[in-house]
């Protein structure tokens, strides 16, 4: 089994599997792998997307109210994301 | 790229990312405050190192004091991970290569130019070699602007040399006493250190695209603490002087408040780069050297010079206009 990712990357990582996500479906889909850990918390994860929207590796592009009324942030990655992930992921995560 | 959604979901989402600016900003404004604090305890605690000879005071106590600092920042910030839960984040990401390029980050940052920094104060002076290292913040922009492709409005640059320029004239103060026969090596190594902070942040940024701030400054913390007293201090005979300043708890106490400061420092410096840019950032954490004359006035009764008033209100215009678009801060309720 591949190494844990840093959680920042992994979730840069698993954005780049899908179309466009938030925070939430991220967790959801990161839970059997850092569920347990105490930075698995929603604050912690928007605050992921947020540094690296900043860093220009991923671009938000639509936003919704949940059933709770809470704000969802939709990213998607960018080109530069991807060239970050090609050059950079360990390869045991390349496909 | 335009963002979709309903009106009150944009809404929400646009004060969300003024906050985030804003919140960029304090963090970067607070990295120069506790760096000021960190400058301030660190020359208090050089002051209780016992004496150790002409020598020592121009290689080695700097250098053992430049080692102790990272490496006590380091442990607090060890403490204050491992109390987060994220102390496995800093082995995985110790394997990856974004997490070794913090590594080679702290090389140049740390080893490099703290040493650089230490060395060209003991050899220059306060007074000049201040004045090279304050211009650290434009050499991070140049090279996060070359190596980043990071934008840089018009307005920071003109915030960030009014700073230095009040950086300058603050430390425009001659040093009391004669001028070492090392001066211009002194001012070589101040250059070291601002080329060397100046890389670090641009490397550091560029990691931390992938990897988490907070982990990022530990690991820069420790790698450069560990390198400087490994590769360095034996050189120079530093590890006498850590053994002497363990001895003493008044002295060592001194040298971990400060490394106290320097890891709360550190973090909200690598925490503002990566929520504003390399530029911002920089030139937020550059107010240190304003926040040094204040604190050295208020706490240590020092003299509040023409020029330190004066460098302090140009370091204040400079950071506030890095920080603040006039335009906007005048257009007064549209925005939160």
């Amino acid at each position: 089994m591949a190494d844990k990712l840093p959680l920042r990357f992994r979730i840069l990582h698993y954005i780049s599997t899908v179309d466009k996500t938030c925070a939430a479906e991220i967790m959801k889909a990161l839970k059997s792998e850092y569920g347990t850990e105490k930075q698995f918390t929603k604050g912690v994860f928007i605050e992921h997307l947020l540094d690296m929207k900043a860093n220009f590796v991923i671009d938000d592009n639509d936003v919704v109210l949940d059933d709770k009324g809470e704000l969802a942030i939709y990213y998607s990655i960018n080109d530069e994301g991807k060239r970050l992930l090609k050059k950079y992921l360990p390869k045991q995560w390349q496909k | 790229m335009n963002v979709s959604g309903n009106q009150t979901a944009l809404m929400m989402k646009r004060k969300l990312d003024a906050n985030f600016d804003k919140k960029g900003v304090l963090i970067g404004l607070f990295s120069g405050g506790t760096w000021g604090i960190n400058n301030v305890v660190l020359g208090i605690a050089l002051t209780l190192v016992p004496a150790l000879g002409d020598n020592a005071a121009l290689y080695a106590i700097p250098l053992a004091a430049a080692c102790m600092n990272d490496i006590l920042a380091g442990l607090w910030l060890l403490i204050y991970n491992g109390w987060a839960g994220r102390f496995q984040e800093i082995i995985r990401s110790l394997k990856t290569v974004p997490g070794l390029m913090v590594c080679l980050a702290a090389l140049l940052g740390g080893p490099v130019a703290n040493s650089g920094y230490l060395l060209g104060i003991s050899m220059a002076g306060p007074a000049y070699a201040l004045t090279i290292t304050a211009l650290y913040p434009v050499v991070g922009s140049i090279f996060s602007r070359i190596f980043l492709k990071q934008h840089i409005l018009p307005r920071v640059w003109v915030g960030m040399l009014l700073s230095v320029v009040g950086a300058v004239v603050i430390s425009y103060v001659p040093p009391e006493g004669t001028t070492s026969d090392n001066f211009y090596l002194g001012l070589m190594f101040a250059s070291l250190a601002a080329l060397g902070w100046g890389a670090e942040a641009v490397l550091a940024v560029f990691g931390m695209s992938m990897i988490d701030p907070k982990i990022a400054i530990n690991i820069r913390e420790l790698t450069s603490g560990l390198c400087i007293a490994i590769f360095i201090l034996p050189f120079v005979g530093g590890w006498a002087v850590i053994s002497q300043v363990a001895a003493v708890p008044a002295t060592f106490g001194t040298f971990a408040i400060a490394g106290l400061a320097a890891g709360v420092s550190y973090l909200a410096w690598y925490t503002a780069n990566s929520k504003c840019g390399v530029a911002k950032g920089m030139a937020l954490n550059g107010t240190y050297v304003m926040w040094g004359v204040i604190l050295s006035v208020v706490f240590m009764s020092a003299e509040l010079t023409q020029n330190l008033a004066i460098g302090s209100i140009l370091v204040l215009i400079g950071a506030t206009l890095v920080a603040i678009n006039p335009k906007e801060f005048f257009k007064k309720g549209e925005e939160a």
